[in-house]
């Protein structure tokens, strides 16, 4: 890989994400009321909270999905989508925007594969295309991750012959393909079928086993006690609650924690 | 999970097979149509006596059109009108792509500029273009760049640039490319915001999104109809006498007609060479949906 064009790996010390003060408004709507969070490097950040909570809105504000209307997103200590000078905040242009989501990988609800290629060109589609890869070498690559992903005979089916289960997890590779340093799941599981939610989850067990950082949008919370270790319970656009998932879970100190676990456990 | 894996392949049974493995198929008795066949007879004897007469029928003068029908001028005129059809699309293709982008931008003077050219060309009859192109050169004589009050940078007679086989593609062209703009447009909304953001998400640039994911998708919703406009381009090529340009199919064929006094020969040899242009015309359509449909049609050869 050419120096130049390989992102700094950011230290051990330095967050990999870190939110500050962030609103959102959608027109009088206030989505996001002033969240602060930080996500370590190797950390499972997993979000939990009842449905227009805003932790989906959160999550795609890291990779500028969304537009934040007040406060800083960091990812990999750097600035997102902005340069600050003298306070305000000038917009980068749209291929260095294109380069900071490089470092963030993102799999979402509707697994978002793209219909007209097959599942192996999917995982090809962004080294060749972004990284210049070449084809045979991204081929080798996505053939990998798809066995990763327990999928490696299936790589030649488009996405509507397999099944929903499949499509997350061909997500999952396409994702891991731009060796991302963070992962970002919204919901992964929400659009499945409940005999396909597990064949996902153990991927991204697998996944943060082996030490990737990721934040996780979910109503799994069984999963979120297995794999997370880091838990935010979000309310109306805040963070309530934060901290060690057993003690968020078992000994929630909030009473709208409490009143939103009773409902879901 | 073996078992499922290997099942789509293993269950599809031949026509003729009574059982796919241990499994006795189900005999199944197809439901008789008598009505069909009768509705069948009674057309072909229906197109047969048609034909018949048609073919004996003297007003027709068969012998003119096999005289005239591979006639050179008249080989002349559909090598023009081919010509004329697929230059007048592939100058509205391009423009209309390029129109789509920029009615998709955020840039509002790009925005504004590509509304304005649907606007107009889409709001003023296409004969009334073209008998604007063809007057061109009357009404601009020169082109030429230059220097406001000061001296000429360059400049050419309009008569070399804008002739009227030139005229004729850009008037035809420039019509049509307001009207595939916005088949473009209906295409490219079809597409799922989804795709957008997964691209976006790769970290892909807004160039390399419309030409791979966003495009190949639209192309699926933009062929059919694009097909039909190119027919209907082929036969609005007739309307290049506006320029006037005079060696497509349709001006030679009335030349000669009106040179025998016998226009319905003639009218037949033209109809003939559209109707064969318009079946090729089809079958590449068939070709290139087939490549558009990809990772789509699957389903349906699945379900069938």
């Amino acid at each position: 890989m050419n120096a130049i064009m390989t992102p700094p790996r950011s230290t051990d010390a330095q967050p990999c994400v870190h939110l500050q003060g962030i609103h959102k408004f959608y027109g009088a709507v206030h989505a996001l009321r002033g969240v602060d969070l930080t996500i370590k490097r190797g950390e499972v950040c997993v979000a939990i909270g009842p449905s227009g909570s805003g932790k989906s809105t959160l999550l795609r504000c890291i990779n500028q999905l969304e537009q934040i209307s007040a406060g800083r997103v960091f990812v990999l200590g750097e600035l997102a989508g902005y340069t600050e000078i003298d306070g305000r905040m000038h917009v980068l242009a749209p291929r260095r925007v294109a380069e900071q989501r490089r470092r963030t990988g993102m799999v979402f609800q509707r697994f978002n594969l793209f219909p007209h290629m097959t599942a192996i060109e999917n995982v090809m589609e962004g080294p060749v295309q972004v990284k210049n890869m070449p084809r045979a070498e991204a081929r080798e690559n996505a053939q990998a991750l798809l066995k990763r992903v327990g999928l490696a005979e299936l790589a030649g089916r488009y996405p509507s012959q397999l099944s929903g289960g499949q499509q997350q997890r061909v997500a999952i590779a396409r994702a891991l393909a731009m060796e991302p340093e963070v992962m970002l799941f919204d919901e992964p599981t929400s659009a499945l079928d409940p005999e396909l939610v597990g064949e996902v989850l153990d991927v991204i067990k697998d996944l943060a086993k082996s030490g990737m950082t990721m934040m996780l949008v979910t109503h799994e919370i069984g999963f979120a006690r297995e794999v997370a270790n880091h838990l935010v319970f979000m309310d109306q656009g805040a963070v309530v609650e934060e901290g060690d998932p057993r003690d968020v879970l078992n000994r929630p100190s909030n009473p709208r924690t409490r009143a939103f676990l009773s409902k879901v456990l | 999970m073996d078992i499922e894996k290997a099942a789509p392949d293993r269950l599809v049974p031949t026509r003729q097979a009574d059982r796919v493995g241990a499994v006795k198929l189900n005999e199944v008795v197809p439901r008789r149509h008598p009505g069909r066949w009768v509705a069948t007879l009674l057309l072909l004897w229906l197109a047969i006596s048609f034909a018949q007469n048609v073919a004996t029928n003297e007003n027709f003068h068969w012998d003119i059109f096999a005289q005239y029908v591979f006639a050179p001028q008249v080989i002349r005129g559909v090598g023009w009108t081919i010509l004329l059809t697929v230059a007048a699309m592939a100058v509205a293709i391009s423009i209309a792509l390029l129109l789509v982008v920029m009615r998709g931008s955020d840039n509002p003077i790009l925005r504004t500029c590509a509304w304005f050219w649907i606007w107009f060309f889409r709001g003023t009859p296409v004969y009334t273009q073209l008998l604007f192109w063809g007057l061109f050169a009357v009404l601009f004589p020169r082109i030429s760049l230059s220097l406001p009050f000061g001296g000429e940078i360059v400049g050419l007679d309009t008569k070399m640039l804008v002739t009227p086989a030139v005229a004729a593609i850009v008037g035809l062209g420039f019509n049509e490319s307001a009207y595939l703009a916005e088949i473009f447009r209906a295409g490219f909304n079809a597409i799922d915001r989804g795709q957008l953001e997964a691209a976006q998400a790769l970290g892909m640039r807004q160039g390399r999104i419309w030409r791979r994911i966003l495009l190949p998708q639209a192309m699926r919703v933009i062929v059919p109809p694009t097909g039909n406009e190119t027919i209907g381009m082929l036969k609005m090529t007739s309307l290049v006498l506006a320029v006037p340009f005079t060696l497509d199919l349709m001006f030679a064929t009335n030349a000669i007609a009106n040179r025998l006094y016998l226009p319905v020969p003639l009218l037949l040899v033209a109809g003939f060479w559209y109707l064969s242009i318009t079946s090729l015309l089809m079958v590449g359509q068939y070709y290139l949906e087939r490549h558009f449909g990809k990772g789509v049609d699957t389903i349906r050869a699945r379900t069938e």
